[in-house]
């Protein structure tokens, strides 16, 4: 025997052996024919003594002959019936199956007890059969004529092949064994020479009665091996001859067969050999009792082999009783109705029945001899019990009086199909003194197979015996045993062909994982899988050995998905990655590219961490050339066995160390139109309560909105570990939720240096965008990488998510300057002389399809916002009034922009007019008159007239900045120097449908202010007019040029570069009535005197800002400006000038009325009448007023004289006291006065009050200075009058 | 004569392996590797079974603790021998033998018990070292140093 049978179980020691044959051409229904038939695999058989057998049968597809060989060792070897299935067209075609058919019955004639064949001819009504021969047909569709035609075969061919059977063992081909011959059509007629059962069948018949048929088959086997059982059981032990196997013929030549000892061993063997027909008859009990004892013989005379095969025997027919379910592997779907154990109604059902030739074949047997007789109980296995110590003979007798009663009994029951357990007849065994239990069938197994292993040529026999004791360890769940057996088939030394070695791998793999062992399962699947391919091997099969090495995967802990591999890297990696070439080049043998890059890719992957940068590199390279052939994608490849290989991606080639999707560019970046409000007082707290879970939920929810249909971004930092430059092409972001359109990328990766590489793409829908990872083709190979996948050091977010906004429109923004200057940037720089304006055309353009619904310009900038105002200039409804802006279209903005400056050098106030300070203070607030003035006034004016400024006269003085609280902050705006105004103009835009957004642009606007003029000193002085005054203003020009300073309407004045003149301008007086409600109303008492101080300065300042008038003009250049006093200051005495009286004078003397800028002249000693009027302007009456006149001489060099006792004499009071002066009354005063010597005087007529104008506030026409609650103002006539008293 | 020497760890991946090259051409790390991986089966299923054995006897508490670490021959091929040990922290060290060298043939239990505890001793030193992680492959040149030595010793 040379052909080992690696699916043999115990079981099949108890199998009758048939095998089913396909022949002629490929049957369509053959498989389910034949899974049909496998079911029938049990069937009870009443015997003679009316006893239920039960009888197993084992089918094959094919049976080796040399096999057969060892029938006489092992029973269950012998091949004893043939079903063949065999399809014809036409009559060439029949006579060929048929030819074949009994071939195959030649074949195996040895051993071959009956056969039956399914022939399948076209079309599916057949008729008429016919049978050449005899001219015999029978109607197939006719249940009763088939029921006769099989009754007619019965009594033709069936008993007598038991006859033959039963008499000789050469009985085939059976001589008198007349077949049925049914053909399908008239025209088809079997050969003469086929001798066999057929039966005939369309060939989509549904072939109701193949199981029927099996049945008959298996039955008619029944009764030839218990005929057998029978036969041998009736021999004379003494005579029987020597049962070889078939290695052992010539060891036997020349032997003295006489001996005691041969006697024994004949003995033993016959012995064992009728158990062996004993357990094949179904009488398991009586099996056990037979091998025990032959097992005895056989040990005495040292007969290993047999002895072997006597417990090999022992254990299967224990084994079947203790582990009944290895017999039902095959799961039983019949219906349970279906089960028929009563004697009658399978009487009824059977289509045999006694027939004479089976009659004649006993003909001497005594009618009488029934089941009564004979109970089945005694055959029982609970007859076993009774019968311990039965031997030979008793059971050859029992045997006998059995066959005897046969005849009469005969009732061949065809209990085809039964689902049940033949357990109920069976249980009683297992009291049986010769059952072995479990421990003692793994013994008995071992002891087997160490006998087996005696002999070298029973290795087959050996290595199946393993198998089974392994099966059997399996069954036992002793996994430790099992492996034991297993390990032991490893070292049999057979003589295979390599197809035989894979079969062994491959059941030993099998087994392994029966029992657990996947390592071992994988191991011997990877040894078969390279014996596949081996040198050894005639014709390698790569396919067969790339499967095992695929399902050898589990085995050494290895996953096909490349995920979980790196997550769970558990297992031995460098096992591993051998097995993952293996199969690289199994799958590229067997020509699929395509697995082979996938598991290439996979083993580049997967075993990354595992690999060697050598190694690396070679992959890589061994991968680029594999993906040449196909290009491996992130699809799953589905194998012919239905299996799916999932993706490989590539994450590790390029090394991805960084991953963030980023905001859009400032100047497309959505805001919100409305700032939401600030959620409490607390911009900041360190406190988060529930902060822990909110994060957990919003990892990678990024903050930012990406908007619809533009092109957003994606930053990566990407790292190639490969020693060679790597070309990462088609890049694109992988992405969730809402439709994206990405962009792909191509870059080339420079070895081992982090790339920072932008992804991009465009979202085109509103929602919620998921972006998953990102897509790389690289190496050849496609891979996807997703964020979750990402190799360990790496920890990203399985995904971002971004919000996607609607669309929004896109601007561009050009400016153009009226000088000419155009920038379609963002940046316009631009210089501008202090007081110059100019204006600046911004031209939106919306280069979107969106038209743009909103627009809002706002400014930023270092100035503040007052200031700014002033700068920039723009008409706001002149932009809401271009809106909507359609999409391409163009709408400006006309923005006017002012050098706006503090023209006002108070800065200058520290460094020279230090020594003038000191007489002005004196006169703030002063109540003591000032003999200076008039003189100063002239003075001035030759100053002025001579258009250089004497610093060194006292003429002008400059403000004090103490008192200059309201005027612009100083560090702004120094007059002086140039300025850089950095400003930002904020364009805020939106339109479509996403209008709780906007864009924002911003133009940046560089203005350089430069210095053009400055007012670094100034004065006022009454004018020849009451109701006028002379503003004296010292204006310096701070550039280089030449320039013409217009300071009123006719009148102009060339100042060179960077020197200054004095130019006068006149001006009206403020008036009362110029209310300027600034600040007072809600100021309290206590602060109410500085207050309206204040705001009367504050309202004077403003009157004079509003009336100067200055412009100038660069001569050079052409450029020009306006200047301003805007923040001038104005000291007490200033005020008074700059004001309006309330009282108006009216002085005469001698009843003339005096002219300002008059001088009067009298002789000394004269007498002149002074008459002072004094009309009261206010809308109020004034109380408590003092008018007095003093007379002084002013030296002119700033000492006044007012100890004038000696030479002057008034008549009449100097002084008089008003108590009250109503509105619009008017007081006359007049006293005479009389100048002793002649000489310079002047007269300083002046009027106090001591009551303070609080009580209403509205009318501010005094400010009262409560100097020790005496007096509180002082007016004065100026100028004073001067009389010069001559001789 | 010992030819290889593998730690394994909780979860069966390798801790270590080392071999000897003194053995044929065949015995190259590979197959060194594929014997270890294989006898690991058998390792398991005689861990599962003397434990379920010791559940049973749940009673004999005290022969729980006295368990041997020592499991004795794993398997044998026609070369190589397998014996295994098992710490109680799960760590599984295995030791094989090479029955074709005359002095690896007929190799005594005893003595390979003893081979496996003074492995034992040298991993329990190798892991004290406190910049070693537990679960980490043993990259001690001295844990290796040793190790051969004992292989070479065991003769």
């Amino acid at each position: 025997m040379s052909h080992p049978d690696y699916t043999q179980e115990t079981q099949h020691h108890a199998c009758l052996l048939v095998l089913v044959r396909g022949i002629g051409g490929v049957l369509k229904n053959f498989n389910k024919l034949w899974e049909r038939i496998q079911k029938i695999n049990n069937i009870k058989v009443t015997d003679s003594n009316g006893q239920v057998r039960d009888i197993w049968v084992r089918y094959v597809r094919d049976y080796p002959v040399e096999n057969n060989d060892w029938g006489d060792f092992q029973t269950h070897r012998r091949l004893l019936g043939l079903i063949s299935i065999s399809k014809f067209t036409n009559q060439v075609e029949l006579n060929e199956v048929c030819r074949v058919h009994e071939s195959l019955k030649v074949k195996y004639t040895n051993t071959l007890y009956d056969s039956r064949a399914f022939m399948f001819g076209p079309g599916s009504n057949l008729k008429k059969p016919e049978q050449e021969p005899e001219t015999y047909s029978v109607g197939l569709d006719d249940d009763k004529v088939a029921k006769e035609k099989l009754t007619f075969s019965d009594k033709i061919s069936l008993p007598s092949e038991q006859i033959d059977s039963l008499s000789s063992t050469d009985s085939f081909p059976r001589s008198s064994s007349s077949a049925s011959y049914s053909l399908p059509e008239e025209n088809f007629t079997t050969p003469s020479n086929f001798k066999t059962h057929a039966m005939f069948y369309g060939e989509n018949d549904p072939v109701l009665d193949l199981e029927q048929h099996v049945a008959d088959l298996i039955n008619s086997l029944f009764w030839v091996v218990e005929s057998k059982r029978l036969e041998r059981s009736k021999e004379k032990l003494e005579k029987v001859s020597l049962l070889l196997a078939p290695f052992e013929k010539r060891d036997f030549v020349g032997l003295d067969m006489e001996s005691r000892n041969n006697k024994k061993r004949c003995m033993g063997r016959v012995t064992k050999n009728l158990a062996d027909l004993t357990l094949q008859a179904g009488l398991v009990g009586e099996s056990l009792t037979l091998y025990h004892s032959s097992a005895e013989i056989l040990k005495s005379v040292n007969d290993w082999l047999w002895l072997a095969a006597a417990k090999e025997g022992h254990c299967a027919a224990s084994a079947i009783l203790i582990y009944p379910n290895l017999r039902n592997s095959t799961p039983l779907q019949r219906n349970a109705s279906l089960q028929e154990n009563s004697p009658l109604k399978l009487k009824s059902l059977s289509l045999y029945q006694p027939s004479d030739p089976f009659r004649k074949f006993k003909p001497n047997s005594p009618l009488k001899v029934s089941s009564p007789v004979n109970p089945p109980s005694e055959l029982t296995p609970s007859s076993s019990d009774s019968m311990e110590t039965s031997s030979r003979q008793s059971e050859s007798e029992n045997a006998d009086t059995e066959s005897l009663s046969s005849d009469i009994e005969y009732q061949s029951q065809r209990s085809y199909l039964t689902p049940d357990l033949p357990s109920i007849p069976r249980q009683p065994h297992l009291q049986s003194q010769h059952l072995l239990s479990g421990e003692d069938i793994a013994e008995r197994y071992r002891k087997a197979i160490i006998h087996y292993s005696k002999y070298q040529n029973a290795g087959i026999i050996e290595t199946e015996a393993c198998f089974k004791a392994a099966r059997i360890a399996v069954e036992q769940n002793n996994s430790l045993i099992a492996s034991g057996f297993l390990q032991n088939v490893m070292f049999i030394n057979l003589m295979l062909s390599e197809q035989e070695k894979i079969q062994r791998f491959d059941t030993l793999a099998e087994l392994y994982k029966e029992i657990g062992f996947l390592r071992k399962a994988a191991f011997c699947q990877r040894l078969a899988a390279t014996r596949h391919v081996s040198a050894n091997n005639p014709n390698p099969d790569w396919r067969r050995c790339y499967y095992l090495m695929l399902h050898s995967f589990p085995g050494h802990r290895l996953s096909l998905d490349p995920g979980y591999a790196v997550q769970h890297q558990v297992g031995w990696p460098v096992l591993q990655i051998q097995l993952l070439q293996e199969v690289v080049v199994a799958a590229k043998r067997m020509v699929h590219p395509a697995l082979a890059t996938r598991h290439m890719t996979f083993l580049l992957q997967a075993m990354w961490p595992h690999l060697g940068k050598h190694e690396q590199r070679d992959l890589a390279i061994q991968l680029q050339a594999l993906s040449a052939q196909c290009e491996g994608g992130p699809v799953p490849l589905v194998l012919e066995t239905g299996e799916v290989i999932p993706p490989a991606n590539l994450t590790h080639v390029p090394h991805c160390s960084h991953f963030t999707p980023r905001p859009l560019p400032p100047p497309r970046m959505p805001h919100l139109i409305k700032s939401k409000p600030q959620q409490g007082p607390f911009i900041f707290t360190p406190i988060h309560f529930g902060s822990l879970e909110r994060t957990k939920k919003d990892e990678g929810k990024m903050e930012y909105l990406w908007v619809e249909d533009d092109i957003c971004e994606v930053q990566m930092k990407l790292t190639n570990p490969l020693p060679f430059e790597l070309k990462v092409s088609n890049m694109r972001l992988l992405t969730s939720g809402v439709v994206f359109e990405s962009i792909p990328e191509t870059i080339i990766l420079p070895p081992d240096s982090p790339t920072t590489v932008n992804l991009h793409g465009t979202p085109k829908e509103v929602g919620e965008l998921q972006i998953l990872g990102y897509s790389t083709h690289t190496l050849g190979v496609k891979s996807n990488c997703r964020l979750k996948n990402m190799p360990l050091p790496n920890k990203f977010p399985s995904s971002f998510s971004l919000d996607v906004i609607p669309k929004l429109p896109t601007i561009t923004i050009e400016t153009e300057l009226i000088s000419g200057i155009e920038s379609c940037g963002s940046v316009t720089n631009l210089s501008l002389y202090n007081g110059e304006s100019t204006e600046c055309t911004i031209k939106i353009t919306n280069t979107s399809s969106v038209p743009i619904e909103y627009l809002d310009i706002s400014l930023q900038s270092n100035m503040d916002s007052q200031l700014q105002s002033k700068v920039f200039q723009w008409s706001n409804d002149d932009v809401q009034s271009q809106l909507p802006i359609k999409p391409n279209a163009v709408a400006t903005i006309m923005m006017k922009l002012y050098g706006e400056a503090d023209f006002l050098d108070l800065g200058g106030c520290d460094l020279f007019p230090n020594s003038l300070t000191s007489n002005y203070p004196s006169r703030v607030g002063s109540p003591v008159p000032h003999a200076s003035l008039p003189t100063q006034s002239s003075n001035q004016q030759n100053s002025l007239s001579s258009g250089l400024i004497n610093r060194t006269s006292g003429s002008f003085r400059s403000t004090n900045s103490q008192t200059t609280s309201w005027s612009a902050p100083l560090s702004v705006m120094p007059p002086s120097r140039g300025r850089q105004i950095e400003t930002q103009i904020l364009l805020r835009y939106a339109g479509g449908v996403g209008s709780e957004y906007c864009r924002q642009s911003t133009l940046q606007v560089n203005l350089e202010l430069l210095p053009s003029v400055s007012i670094t000193h100034w004065d006022v002085l009454p004018a020849e007019i009451p109701s006028q005054l002379y503003l004296v203003l010292d204006v310096t020009n701070l550039t280089s040029e030449e320039l013409d300073l217009q300071y009123t309407d006719n009148k102009n004045i060339l100042i060179e570069g960077k020197e200054s003149c004095r130019v006068p301008v006149p001006l009206d007086r403020c008036p009362f009535n110029v209310t300027t409600k600034t600040n007072d109303d809600t100021i309290d008492t206590k602060s109410i005197s500085t207050s309206c101080s204040n705001s009367l300065e504050l309202m004077c300042s403003d009157h004079i800002t509003n009336k100067v008038d200055l412009r100038w003009k660069l001569v050079q250049s052409n450029i020009n400006g306006k200047a301003s006093v805007k923040g001038i200051t104005l000291s007490q005495a200033m005020m008074d000038i700059v004001r309006m009286s309330p009282l108006n004078w009216e002085v005469s003397i001698n009843n003339q009325c005096i002219k300002p800028q008059e001088e009067y002249s009298c002789n000394a000693g004269e007498c002149l009448s002074l008459g002072v009027c004094i009309g009261n302007h206010l809308s109020r009456p004034l109380h408590k007023l003092c008018l007095s006149v003093q007379f002084y001489q002013d030296y002119n060099n700033g000492v006044m004289n007012y100890k004038l006792d000696n030479s002057v004499a008034t008549a009449g009071n100097n002084k008089i006291v008003l108590s009250t002066l109503e509105e619009t009354a008017k007081a006359y005063h007049e006293c005479t006065v009389v100048f002793l010597t002649p000489g310079e005087f002047k007269i300083d007529i002046q009027c106090s009050t001591t009551e303070p104008l609080t009580d209403d506030p509205n009318i501010k026409d005094m400010s009262i200075h409560q100097c020790a609650g005496e007096i509180s103002h002082v007016w004065r006539f100026i100028p004073p009058v001067a009389i010069s008293v001559t001789d | 004569m010992a030819v290889c020497v593998a730690v394994i760890g909780k979860d069966n991946a390798p801790l270590y392996i080392g071999g000897i090259g003194i053995d044929t051409s065949t015995d190259n790390e590979l197959s060194r590797q594929w014997l270890v991986h294989t006898a690991l089966d058998a390792l398991e299923e005689r861990l599962v079974s003397s434990n379920t054995t010791t559940a049973n006897t749940a009673t004999n508490a005290a022969r729980t603790d006295l368990r041997d670490l020592y499991l004795g021959l794993l398997y044998s091929t026609d070369t190589h021998k397998i014996y295994g040990y098992v710490t109680n922290t799960r760590i599984k060290l295995v030791l094989v033998t090479s029955s074709t060298s005359p002095s690896g043939s007929n190799i005594r239990d005893a003595e390979v018990r003893t081979a496996l505890r003074r492995l034992h001793a040298l991993y329990a030193d190798a892991i004290c070292n406190p910049f070693h992680l537990p679960g980490d492959q043993i990259t001690s040149i001295k844990f290796d140093k040793q190790v051969k030595n004992l292989m070479l010793n065991n003769v």
